[in-house]
C-alpha cells in the first residue's frame, strides 16, 4: 500500500468510518449514522434497501438501526479489493452487488410466492419461518443463490454491523483489546 | 510492452516462501526482484478489527470452485505482500517422520523424496530466525530431539485450561503449543500482548509475518518488492531448456517483461500451476513442468474436526492467541483411528473474536434472531474450544486446470476441483467422536459440534516433489525437474499434506531450497 493509500485507509479505519456520499461530497460517518440522516443509496433501490434492512433485522436484532443497508450499499460500491464484506472471505464472485440483487430477488419472488407480500411486508413472525426454511434450504420454487448461503451472507453482515464493531463489544461488556485501534466505534 | 532490466531471480509473490528465497539470494548478492499482485502492505495497515481485517484476503481471486468440498479461497489466500502469511494464526507444529514415508510404511499415498532428518535442521534454523515459543523438550515425546527453541512458551489462558481434564480423561497428552510469536521480545521484536487478534494481522511484530521477518531481511539486502504487479506468464528460450523471465502486468496495466537468470514462483498452490499451464509454448505444449501432466495435481486441504463447549466461569476467551495454547501428536499415527487412515493434530485454547467466519456467533450458525442474541450473550464469557485438524490423503483428481473463462489480464481463470473421499470423512467423524469425549469429561454441561460439512483449510500439492519425472513436478528443493532453472516454493511442493499447520514447514523447506540454490548458483542460473 502506497503512501496516498495508506493515509486515507488509516485516516477511515481509524475513524471508524465509511465514505458516504452527501450532497455531491464524501463524508465520513458510521452505516449508523449514514441510516440516521437518511443517506441516500448508491446502488441499492429503495425496495432493496427495505428488504435488506428487514433481513438483517430478523437474523439480528439491531441490524436495521446499526446500518446495515448503508453497509452493504457502501460496501457494493467500491472496489472489491477495497470491500470489507464476509462475501469475499466466502468466495462471492465480483461485482458482489450482483449477488445482493440475487439474493433479494430470491426473498423476495419467495416471499410472494407464498404470502403474496414483499419481505418487508410480513409480519414478525412470519418473517422468522420464512428465515429459518430459507436457511435449510426448504423453500419450494426457491431462484437464485442457495438459501442457506443467502442466510449465511446476509447474517454475517448483519453480525459485523450490530457485533463486529467497537461498539457492538462493548454494548456487551467484551473487552475489544486493539493493537491498533479503529477508535469510533469500527 | 516495455522490458526491464535483467535480474539474477524474479520471484513471484513475496509471502511466506517468496520472502525467504529472496532473504537468501539477496543475502548471497543476488539481484532480486518479488512481484505480487496486490497492495504492498505495511504493519500500520493491520487494523485490530474483523471487518477491515478481510483487506489483506483476497477478493474475487481469480479460481472457480468446483468439486464436492470447494477450496475455501477467500479465507485461506493471502493477496498482496506478506501472502497469507500475513494474516495465519502462526500455529507451528512440524512434520513428523512418519509423514515421509506413507507409502514405504504403508503402501498408500507418496513418500516424500526426503526424510524428516533432513528437514530437522531447518525447522531449528527457522526458530531461531524468526522467534518460536514452545517447549521443544515436551514435543519430543512424539519426535526425535531437536534444538530448544530460542523463547519459552506462550501464557495460557482459563479458555485453554478448562480443557485440560478433558485430554487427561482420555490419555491425550498435550504440551505447550509451538507458535511463531513472540512469548518474550526477540530480536528488537515486541513480546505478544495477548489480545487475539492475530487473524486480521499482528502490527507490533510480535507474530511472525514475513514483514518482520525475512521480507524485512530482504529489503535489507537489496531486493526490490514490485506490488501491484500481476505475473501471467513465465518465459522460456527458443530451446525450451531454460527459462527467461516473466511477463507481467504492472499497476497500470501495462504489460511487463522481467528478465531474470532464475524464477521463483512462490504464488501458493493454486496460483503456482496456474502459472505453469498459463505458460505453454510450442516446447512445452500442456505447460511448463508438465510433459508428465501432474502440473495442478494432487491438490490437498486439512479438515477439522471443531468442539465447542459453554462452562460456568468466565473462560476469558477475548484474550490469548487465535492459534493454539495446547498441542498434542497422541492421535498423529497414520493409524490411531479405526478405520480411518491418516494423522491428526489436536489444539486446543484460543482467543474467539465476535465477528468473522471463525468467530464466537458462528458456533452457532443455525441461531438467528433474539436466540442468537442470548447465545451471544453467554457465550462472550463461557465459551471455549479444541480442533482435531486431520490429514486428507492426495488424491490425483482434486486438482486445478484452466477454464475458458479469462481474468481481466486475458489470463484464464483456475478452476480448482476438490472433494473429499470415504476415508478422509471417515478420519473427520473418528475426531468428531472424540472431540464429544473428551468435552464430556470436562467441567463443561452442554457441548456441540458443527458437522455440515468437512471445511477445507489450507491448500497444499499441485506442484508435489517426488524422486524424478515421474512421479513428481519438483525435486525436494522445489526445482522443477523439467526447467533447471525454474523453482516453486510453497506448500504446493508438499507431496503429503500432514496433519500439522504448514506453515513452519513452509519456511523449513524454503530455506533449504533457498540455501541450495544459492550454493548451486552458478550450475542452476547457467
Amino acid at each position: 500500500m502506497d503512501a496516498m493509500e495508506r493515509r486515507v485507509f488509516l485516516k477511515r479505519a481509524g475513524m471508524g468510518m465509511l465514505a458516504f456520499t452527501v450532497g455531491g461530497a464524501d463524508v465520513l460517518m458510521t452505516p449508523g449514522q449514514a441510516r440516521a440522516q437518511g443517506v441516500p443509496f448508491r446502488l441499492l433501490k429503495a425496495h432493496e434497501a427495505e428488504t435488506i434492512e428487514a433481513l438483517g433485522e430478523t437474523l439480528v436484532p439491531g441490524a436495521q438501526r446499526s446500518g446495515v443497508a448503508h453497509f452493504i450499499d457502501q460496501q457494493v460500491s467500491v472496489s472489491p479489493g477495497e470491500a470489507l464484506l464476509e462475501a469475499r472471505q466466502l468466495n462471492v464472485k465480483p461485482p458482489f452487488i450482483n449477488f445482493y440483487r440475487a439474493a433479494i430477488g430470491a426473498v423476495d419472488r419467495a416471499a410472494e410466492a407464498r404470502s403474496k407480500r414483499r419481505f418487508a411486508a410480513l409480519a414478525g413472525t412470519e418473517q422468522h419461518d420464512f428465515v429459518d426454511a430459507m436457511r435449510q434450504n426448504k423453500i419450494d420454487g426457491w431462484q437464485g443463490p442457495a438459501g442457506s448461503f443467502v442466510y449465511l451472507v446476509l447474517r454475517s453482515d448483519s453480525i459485523d454491523v450490530v457485533y463486529g464493531t467497537m461498539e457492538g463489544y462493548e454494548a456487551l461488556g467484551v473487552p475489544y483489546m486493539p493493537h491498533i485501534a479503529p477508535d469510533k466505534r469500527w | 510492452m516495455a522490458t526491464q532490466e535483467k535480474v539474477d531471480a524474479v520471484i513471484v509473490g513475496a509471502g511466506a516462501s517468496g520472502s525467504v528465497f529472496a532473504a537468501v539470494l539477496a543475502k548471497a548478492g543476488k539481484k532480486v526482484v518479488m512481484m505480487d499482485n496486490g497492495p504492498d502492505w505495511q504493519s500500520s495497515d493491520l487494523i485490530s478489527s474483523d471487518i477491515w481485517g478481510r483487506r489483506v484476503k483476497p477478493a474475487g481471486a481469480p479460481f472457480i470452485l468446483e468439486g464436492k468440498h470447494p477450496v475455501s479461497m477467500g479465507a485461506q489466500g493471502g493477496w498482496g505482500v506478506g501472502g497469507a502469511a500475513l494474516h495465519y494464526f502462526a500455529n507451528f507444529p512440524r512434520l513428523l517422520p512418519n509423514d515421509f514415508r506413507i507409502k514405504s510404511e504403508h503402501n498408500r499415498a507418496h513418500d516424500w523424496p526426503i526424510s524428516y532428518e533432513e528437514v530437522a535442521p531447518f525447522y531449528d534454523k527457522i526458530a531461531h530466525e524468526i522467534g518460536v515459543s514452545g517447549d521443544a523438550a515436551a514435543e519430543e515425546l512424539w519426535r526425535p530431539k531437536g534444538q530448544p527453541y530460542p523463547m519459552p512458551p506462550m501464557r495460557t489462558f482459563r479458555n485453554g485450561q478448562v480443557w485440560l481434564k478433558g485430554f487427561e480423561a482420555n490419555g491425550i497428552r498435550m504440551v505447550p503449543a509451538a507458535v511463531g510469536m513472540n512469548s518474550t521480545e526477540f530480536k528488537g521484536r515486541a513480546a505478544c500482548i495477548y489480545d487475539g487478534w492475530c487473524h486480521v494481522g499482528c502490527p507490533i511484530g510480535a507474530l511472525a509475518n514475513p514483514l518482520v521477518t525475512f521480507l524485512a531481511d530482504a529489503r535489507k539486502a537489496g531486493a526490490e518488492v514490485r506490488a501491484w504487479s500481476t505475473v501471467t506468464r513465465v518465459l522460456t528460450d527458443t530451446s525450451g531448456n531454460k527459462v527467461t523471465g516473466v511477463e507481467y502486468y504492472d499497476r497500470n496495466h501495462e504489460k511487463q517483461v522481467q528478465p531474470a537468470s532464475v524464477v521463483v514462483l512462490a504464488a501458493w498452490a493454486a496460483q503456482n500451476p496456474r502459472l505453469l499451464l498459463n505458460s505453454a509454448t510450442d516446447k512445452h505444449d500442456k505447460g511448463l513442468a508438465n510433459r508428465n501432466g501432474l502440473v495442478g495435481k494432487y491438490l490437498m486441504t486439512h479438515f477439522a474436526s471443531g468442539t465447542n463447549a459453554m462452562f460456568d466461569e468466565d473462560v476469558q476467551n477475548h484474550m490469548g492467541t487465535l492459534g493454539a495454547q495446547y498441542m498434542s501428536y497422541e492421535r498423529y499415527g497414520k493409524s490411531a483411528h479405526k478405520g480411518a487412515f491418516g494423522s491428526t493434530f489436536i489444539v486446543a485454547g484460543s482467543s474467539i473474536k465476535l465477528s468473522g467466519l471463525g468467530g464466537l456467533a458462528n458456533t452457532r450458525p443455525d441461531l438467528f434472531g433474539e436466540a442468537l442474541h442470548a447465545f451471544v450473550k453467554r457465550a462472550v464469557k463461557n465459551l471455549a474450544r479444541m480442533n482435531a485438524f486431520g490429514e486428507e490423503q492426495p488424491k490425483i483428481e482434486n486438482r486445478l486446470e484452466l477454464a475458458s473463462e479469462k481474468d481481466e489480464f486475458g489470463m484464464p481463470l483456475g478452476r480448482i476441483i476438490h472433494s473429499y473421499d470415504d476415508n478422509d470423512t471417515a478420519l473427520w467423524n473418528a475426531n468428531f467422536e472424540e472431540g464429544l469425549k473428551i468435552a464430556k469429561a470436562t467441567d463443561s454441561k452442554e457441548v456441540w459440534q458443527g458437522r455440515a460439512a468437512p471445511p477445507t483449510i489450507h491448500l497444499m500439492g499441485g506442484t508435489i516433489m517426488g524422486t524424478g519425472a515421474a512421479n513428481s513436478v519438483v525435486d525436494s528443493f522445489g526445482q522443477t525437474h523439467e526447467v533447471p532453472n525454474l523453482y516453486c516454493a510453497g506448500p504446493g511442493i508438499f507431496a503429503t499434506a500432514g496433519a500439522s499447520n504448514p506453515t513452519y514447514t513452509i519456511f523449513a523447506l524454503s530455506l533449504r531450497g533457498a540455501e541450495h540454490l544459492a550454493k548451486n548458483w552458478s550450475s542452476v542460473a547457467g
